[in-house]
C-alpha cells in the first residue's frame, strides 16, 4: 500500500495549482459574470500548450500521456480556480480519449493533435438530446448513408463548448430497426460543416464562461469516413469512455469543493461573535469535520478509480463511486460553507455562493448520479451472484 | 557555453512553521516543499541564455539536500535543464553558507563552467550568501541582485537592485555569477510532456561526503518567532492634520518616497 503521488504528478499537480493561482483565480468571478472571454479562451489556449487538454494521449498524437491520476490532481487544482475551465479541460480529454481509443489512425491525427495544441479551443461531446438524457439510446439523430456521404438530421442539447469546438463526436441512429441501442453509430464533425448549427445556448445556475448549447443537424451532410469505429457499435463506445469523464467530473467536484470549505474555514477563524472566533464554536467545527472528511474519502476514491485506471485494470465501477460520491460531498461541502458565512456566504460579493452555483450540476452531468448508483449496484449485484 | 544552476528546495511559504525541538532550525515534518522561488529566475534566466545562443549551451542544475531535493531538480529539468545533480545532504540546514558554497565550488571547480545562476537568497534561511562565496572561491566575477541580464558574446550586460530603489548596470566578462532578484523574469510553467521527459535526463547523485570541506564557521544558537510587538498606529484628529502626519510617516519610514 503506498499511497502517495509520484515526483511526476507531484510536479503536474503543482504546475496546475500555481498556473490556476496566476491566471484562473483572478478571472474566475468576472468569467461568472460572463466578461473576460478572451481570457478564458487564451487560458484554454495556455492550458494546451502546457499539455492539459491531451493527458491521457500518446506522444504521437501530441497528448503528454501522463495517466488518469495525474489527469484527476490537475483536474481538482484548476477547479479549485475555476470550475468553467475545469470542465472545459475535461471534457477536451474525454473527446480526445474517445477519439484515440475507437478513431482510425487518420482520425486520431487529424484532430487529436489539434485539440491537444490549442489549435482547436474545444471538441465537443454531442451524445444528449432534448429526449435522451440519462437514457442515451434513446436518441433520435439520425444519419442515413446517401452516396458516399452520411446525412446527419437531429438535435443535440446540452453541448458543452459548442460554440468554440473544432470538432463534434457525434451519436446517432444508423439502424431504427435495429433493438434499442443497438443502432447507434459515433461520427466525427468539423466545426463548420455545412448544415450544422450552433442553436440556443442554455441560462445556466452556475458554470457560465463554459458554453452549454444546442446543436442542430440539418441536412448536414459529412463523408463516408466520418464515421468512427464499428458501425452500429457508437453506444457501447459512449458508455465505456463515460467513466473517464466521470472521473473528471468527480475530480472537478472535488476542487470546488476544497475551494470552498478553504474559504469558509478561514473565514469562521476571523469572524468573531459572541466574543469570539466563530471556529472555536463546535457548531462551525463539525460543519468543517464532516466536510474535510467527506472530501478526503472523495479524494480517495478518486484515487482508487484512477489507479486502477493507470493500471489497466476495470475501473468503471470505481468511476461511478468517485463520481457520485465526490459530486454529493462537493455539493454538501459548498452549503456547508455558504451556512458558516452566514449571510456573506450567500453574497455575491464572496466567492462561496459561485462554489455552491458551479458544484450544483457536477451530480447531473456526465451521467446523473442515480444512473451512477444503478452502475454501482448493478456492478456489486453482478459480482456477488458470480460468487 | 556550460551553464551551473543552483537551486533548493524550501518549504512553502504558506506553512504553518513551528521550531524544532532542538530550537535551531523549523520543524521539517508534515511541510510541504517547494523550488526556492528565487532559484525559478535563475534558472529560467538559464534556459533563455540557452534559447538564445540557439541551444548552444549546456545547464546543469545542482541542489544539495535530502532525498526530496531531487523533485526541486526536476522541475528545473523539466523548465529546460540538461542534466541534474544532487548533492545527498540529510540534514543541509545544519551546514552554514560557507559549507554549502565549498560543496558547490568543490563539484564546479574542474567543470569549466562559463556561468553560475542561482538565486538571490533562500526563501528559508535567507543568508543571502552562498551566490558570492561560491564566486570567490572560484575566483569568478560575482553580480548579485540581478533584475536584468544580457549576453553578447562572452560580455554580460546586467542590471542590479541595489539600496534605496536605485539600480545598476554592469558589463562583465565572463565566468560569473549571478544571483537573481524577484523581477528578473517570469519563470515558464514546466509543460506536462516535459515533466515526463526529466525522468530520463542524466541525474548525478553524490554524497555530501564525497566533497571535502571545513567546519562550520557560523553555529545557529537559536530560533524562535520574533515577539510581539505593540499594535499599529491609530491616527485620530482633525482630516488635514492626520494627512500632515501620515506624510510625515510614510516620508520616514517608506524609503521609496525619499
Amino acid at each position: 500500500m503506498y499511497l502517495e503521488l509520484t515526483e511526476e504528478q507531484r510536479l503536474i499537480q503543482e504546475t496546475a495549482r500555481e498556473f490556476a493561482r496566476a491566471e484562473l483565480e483572478p478571472v474566475a468571478a468576472k468569467l461568472d459574470r460572463g466578461e473576460e472571454r478572451e481570457t478564458f479562451f487564451r487560458n484554454l489556449k495556455k492550458l494546451a500548450e502546457l499539455g492539459f487538454m491531451g493527458l491521457n494521449i500518446r506522444e504521437a498524437y501530441g497528448g503528454s500521456q501522463v495517466g488518469m491520476v495525474a489527469f484527476s490532481v490537475a483536474i481538482t487544482e484548476i477547479a479549485r480556480a475555476c470550475a468553467s475551465t475545469a470542465v472545459t479541460v475535461s471534457v477536451n480529454n474525454l473527446v480526445c480519449d474517445v477519439i484515440q481509443t475507437v478513431g482510425s489512425e487518420e482520425q486520431k491525427k487529424a484532430y487529436i493533435p489539434k485539440i491537444c495544441s490549442g489549435e482547436y479551443l474545444a471538441g465537443s461531446f454531442a451524445l444528449t438530446e432534448p429526449g435522451a438524457g440519462s437514457d442515451a439510446a434513446a436518441i433520435s439523430t439520425t444519419a442515413v448513408l446517401v452516396g458516399d456521404q452520411w446525412v446527419l438530421n437531429g438535435i443535440k442539447r446540452f453541448i458543452t463548448s459548442a460554440p468554440y469546438a473544432g470538432v463534434f463526436v457525434t451519436w446517432a441512429v444508423t439502424d431504427k430497426n435495429a433493438p434499442k441501442g443497438k443502432g447507434i453509430s459515433c461520427f466525427l464533425v468539423e466545426a463548420g460543416t455545412k448544415g450544422l448549427f450552433i442553436g440556443r445556448a442554455e441560462e445556466k445556475m452556475g458554470q457560465h464562461a463554459s458554453a452549454t448549447t444546442e446543436v442542430i443537424f440539418d441536412d448536414c451532410r459529412i463523408p463516408r469516413e466520418a464515421l468512427m469505429g464499428k458501425l452500429n457499435d457508437g453506444l457501447h463506445t459512449a458508455i465505456v469512455e463515460l467513466a473517464g469523464g466521470r472521473v473528471g467530473i468527480g475530480s472537478l467536484a472535488l476542487g470546488v469543493g476544497l475551494a470552498a470549505m478553504d474559504y469558509a474555514a478561514r473565514y469562521a477563524q476571523k469572524r468573531v461573535q459572541f466574543g469570539q472566533e466563530i471556529a472555536k464554536f463546535e457548531a462551525i467545527q463539525w460543519m468543517i469535520a464532516d466536510a474535510y472528511t467527506e472530501l478526503e474519502a472523495a479524494r480517495l476514491l478518486l484515487m482508487q478509480a484512477t489507479f486502477r485506471a493507470d493500471q489497466g485494470r476495470s475501473f468503471y465501477k470505481e468511476a461511478a463511486m468517485a463520481k457520485m460520491y465526490a459530486t454529493e460531498a462537493a455539493n454538501r461541502a459548498c452549503y456547508a460553507a455558504i451556512q458558516i458565512m452566514g449571510g456573506y456566504g450567500y453574497s455575491k460579493e464572496f466567492p462561496v455562493e459561485r462554489y455552491a452555483r458551479d458544484a450544483r450540476v457536477t451530480s447531473i452531468y456526465e451521467g446523473t448520479n442515480e444512473i451512477q448508483r444503478i452502475i454501482i449496484a448493478k456492478e456489486m449485484l453482478k459480482s456477488l451472484a458470480q460468487s | 557555453m556550460k551553464i551551473l544552476v543552483c537551486i533548493k528546495q524550501v518549504p512553502d511559504m504558506e506553512s504553518r512553521f513551528r521550531v524544532n525541538s532542538a530550537g535551531t532550525w523549523y520543524e521539517e515534518q508534515d511541510l510541504a516543499f517547494r523550488l526556492n522561488e528565487y532559484d525559478e529566475y535563475a534558472i529560467e534566466q538559464a534556459v533563455r541564455v540557452k534559447e538564445g545562443l540557439g541551444g548552444a549551451a549546456d545547464i546543469t542544475v545542482l541542489s544539495i539536500g535530502p532525498d526530496r531535493a531531487v523533485e526541486a531538480i526536476k522541475k528545473g529539468l523539466a523548465m529546460g535543464g540538461d542534466r541534474g545533480v544532487h548533492i545527498k545532504a540529510d540534514q543541509p540546514h545544519q551546514m552554514d553558507a560557507w559549507q554549502i558554497a565549498s560543496l558547490i565550488a568543490a563539484f564546479a571547480r574542474d567543470k569549466n563552467f562559463d556561468l553560475i545562476f542561482t538565486g538571490l537568497q533562500s526563501q528559508d534561511r535567507g543568508s543571502g550568501q552562498v551566490g558570492g562565496m561560491v564566486a570567490e572561491l572560484l575566483g569568478f566575477a560575482c553580480v548579485t541582485t540581478v533584475v536584468g541580464f544580457e549576453l553578447n558574446g562572452a560580455v554580460a550586460a546586467i542590471r542590479r537592485e541595489m539600496e534605496g530603489g536605485l539600480r545598476g548596470v554592469v558589463r562583465l566578462a565572463l565566468p560569473l555569477v549571478v544571483t537573481c532578484q524577484l523581477g528578473l523574469n517570469t519563470p515558464r510553467y514546466p509543460t506536462l510532456p516535459n515533466i515526463m521527459k526529466a525522468k530520463q535526463k542524466e541525474l548525478l547523485t553524490f554524497q555530501a561526503a564525497d566533497f571535502p570541506v571545513g567546519d562550520s564557521l557560523v553555529q545557529t544558537e537559536k530560533m524562535y518567532p520574533p515577539e510581539k510587538k505593540g499594535r499599529g498606529l491609530v491616527l485620530e484628529g482633525d482630516v488635514n492634520e492626520l494627512a500632515d502626519k501620515l506624510a510625515a510617516i510614510l516620508k520616514e519610514k517608506a524609503p521609496a518616497l525619499r
